[in-house]
């Protein structure tokens, strides 16, 4: 079994379904290098869907996250000031000036064809 | 009959046939080889993707089969399992073993001549169907574009493979290079149309058989030259000119293998 | 020294069997009991290897499928067992990072036979409706034991299952499509499948394992059901298979070979002759009918090309 230690290298998979989906991850496989992990990668994950793009991701070019650095992420909900949730009094508030609230239903409705 | 059918003359329909069953019969062959593979190839990822060319290739055999079966020539099943030898169509290379020994038992089946193979059939399949997108029996024309379009990933794979294998150790080009010219000696007739050459060509069915090796030299050396190598001579076909019927024993077997089951009732539904 | 590492193996244990219970999920990089790591990596290497060993006696009838559908069918299918090989195998190699070890070191496992595959594959596949039942019966029995563990505790595993129980339900139906055809034939293809279901059927009931480690003196399933990998015993699944496929099978016509199976009312369960449980311990020692000859081919095949695999760690970028 000599030197099959560096034929085992992982490779994260990563592709999108359509042109204008974003990237997901699909599985990991073993390869010897890039080359290899690409020509494999359909084939071992997306024989049956469509696929736009693929990506491959040497795994020890990937930073992970450890248990410590795991608890950066947790916060408190004390953050309306962020969120609409926040502003919600704006609703009353323009109904005394006879105006409707621009939620974000509304507006994200402005990039469409002008009514 | 249909109105193309009833038009045509029989020396047209015969050198029509005899190129579908070329090309048929070369798909169905490569696909079986490939099939046999299926479970042992060195690593299971790499399995897995050869398999989906075999399954692309039949699927590829299958299509000119229907071409046949819509010419008349018989249902698609029937020509793809029941013809036998002297009537099948394709290259000797491609009918050869994958190496010493049964598939149900140990097989020794050699990687560097399943790499090596593959590359010099996809690349003569590749020449081959550039020149039948212009086919004058547009039938043929309209498969051919199709069939062209999962011919992009064989090709891609098998370069891949081709080239790293001849710049890794010396063990792997040592075997590469037996592999070429265990290739190399069969592949004579692969650009052959064997008797029908003439009438193949005069109805414009396909580009000439030069034309075609003068292509096919031409893709290919790029990938010879990535690897310090020259582009080889493609040989005169041998007395076995799998165009004209003239096979050896390794098809013979794989033949009674490919029709065992249906072999038992070829009447019955399966 | 950080907080994370002051805390007591107990703490951790604890903190670890919360997640559990409460339905979280653990990742490949989680904190985890020995126990339990030990528990996947035995359960999936076995899983995963039964699927690189299961490819191969249904490889068996690849070129020999009767007609060019059923040859692309049953390629397509054999692929997606080398495939679920693949993943299960890759989420093995994972939890095994700890041991150093990776997948060569499971190949030698197989061949030395540390590492057991599922009885089925070990038998002999005599005729094409073989190659029928494994995808209609062997391929529905493993459908009722992955689906109960595609809640698994262990994220990785249930993502596999999540992959590989959509292609099961292909799988199954391919087996059905040849039976069917097998069962409204000729009366030398209802033969056939007959002559398989008896060759199959103690197989299927030993598939499952033993309804209590009693019998054979060893069983996984306490810590499994334990670990939350997955929520049913041995018994159960054989029972859901009768539930699913008794029906199904006597519709075709078919008998099916054990006299004393009947449905008890009172238990709600159906009552089977026992299949052959020292046979069945026979069997997955390698001493199966198939078991050496499968076990050869695959040694020799992953032996007779490794220089491709030395070759391109030459390779290496």
């Amino acid at each position: 079994m000599m030197g099959e230690e560096k034929f085992y290298q992982e490779y994260e998979i990563f592709s999108k379904r359509t042109p204008s989906s974003a990237f997901q991850h699909q599985f990991s496989l073993l390869a010897p290098n890039e080359d290899m992990a690409f020509i494999m990668a359909q084939e071992n994950f997306m024989r049956r869907e469509p696929v736009a793009d693929i990506w491959i991701v040497n795994r020890k070019h990937i930073k992970k996250m450890n248990d410590e650095e795991k608890m950066t992420l947790n916060r408190l909900e004390n953050k309306d000031y962020r969120t609409t949730k926040g502003y919600g009094y704006l609703k009353k508030k323009w109904r005394q000036y006879e105006q409707e609230m621009l939620d974000e239903k509304e507006i994200l409705s402005w990039g469409g064809v002008r009514k | 009959m249909t109105n193309a059918e009833s038009a045509m003359s029989q020396e047209y329909k015969d050198a029509l046939e005899s190129l579908l069953f070329q090309l048929a019969d070369d798909d169905f062959m490569y696909a079986y080889r490939g099939s046999e593979w299926l479970g042992l190839a060195p690593h299971i990822e790499a399995d897995i993707a050869f398999s989906s060319i075999s399954q692309d290739t039949m699927g590829h055999a299958a299509m000119y089969y229907q071409l046949l079966e819509d010419l008349g020539a018989g249902k698609a099943d029937h020509l793809a399992h029941f013809r036998p030898s002297e009537d099948r169509k394709n290259s000797i290379l491609l009918e050869r073993v994958n190496g010493e020994g049964y598939y149900m038992e140990t097989p020794h089946y050699d990687w560097a001549y399943a790499v090596v193979r593959s590359v010099f059939y996809t690349y003569a399949k590749k020449v081959k169907l550039d020149s039948l997108r212009e086919s004058a029996y547009l039938p043929l024309a309209d498969v051919a574009l199709k069939v062209r379009m999962e011919l992009y990933y064989h090709k891609m794979h098998w370069d891949i493979w081709f080239k790293q294998l001849l710049n890794s150790t010396d063990v792997a080009k040592k075997k590469m290079n037996d592999a070429i010219q265990l290739v190399l000696a069969d592949f004579g007739d692969v650009f052959s149309f064997g008797s029908h050459k003439q009438a193949i060509e005069k109805n414009g069915l396909i580009a000439s058989e030069e034309e075609l090796k003068d292509k096919w030299s031409k893709l290919i050396a790029p990938l010879f030259q990535s690897v310090q190598m020259t582009t080889p001579i493609i040989p005169e076909p041998s007395d076995k000119n799998g165009r004209n019927g003239k096979h050896t024993s390794d098809l013979e077997k794989g033949l009674a293998t490919l029709s065992e089951v249906n072999k038992v009732d070829s009447a019955a539904v399966w | 020294m950080t907080y994370m590492s002051v805390e007591t193996e107990e703490a951790k244990l604890d903190k670890f069997m919360e997640r559990i219970e409460s339905g979280d999920k653990i990742e490949a990089d989680d904190w985890m009991p020995d126990e339990y790591r030990m528990t996947l990596i035995k359960l999936i290497s076995m899983h995963g290897m039964s699927e690189i060993m299961g490819a191969l006696p249904e490889k068996e009838w690849v070129p020999r499928a009767p007609s060019l559908y059923r040859k692309l069918g049953i390629m397509a299918k054999v692929q997606d067992e080398m495939g679920h090989g693949q993943l299960l195998l890759r989420v093995t190699e994972d939890l095994l990072i700890p041991y150093n070890k990776n997948r060569g070191d499971l190949m030698q496992d197989l061949f030395t036979g540390d590492l057991k595959f599922h009885n089925v594959f070990h038998m002999e596949t005599k005729t094409w409706a073989d190659a029928g039942i494994i995808g209609w019966l062997v391929d529905g029995a493993a459908i009722i034991t992955q689906t109960d563990m595609l809640k698994a505790s262990y994220g990785p595993y249930s993502r596999a299952l999540q992959r590989i129980c959509a292609e099961e339900v292909f799988h199954a139906q391919h087996g059905e499509s040849i039976i069917l055809a097998l069962a409204e034939g000729t009366e030398n293809q209802k033969a056939m499948v007959q002559e398989a279901l008896n060759r199959w059927w103690e197989p299927l009931l030993m598939f499952f394992g033993p309804a209590s480690k009693e019998t054979t003196g060893s069983s996984k399933q306490d810590l499994t059901i334990k670990y939350k990998i997955r929520t049913k015993t041995n018994e159960e699944f054989r029972q859901i298979f009768f539930d699913k496929y008794i029906p199904r099978i006597l519709s075709l016509g078919l008998t099916i070979p054990d006299p004393t199976l009947h449905y008890d009312k009172e238990s709600n369960m159906w009552s089977y002759q026992q299949p052959d449980w020292n046979e069945f311990k026979k069997i997955i020692k390698n001493q199966g009918p198939r078991s050496e000859a499968r076990l050869n081919l695959r040694r020799h095949s992953y032996e007779y090309n490794s220089w491709v695999r030395d070759a391109l760690s030459a390779t290496i970028s």
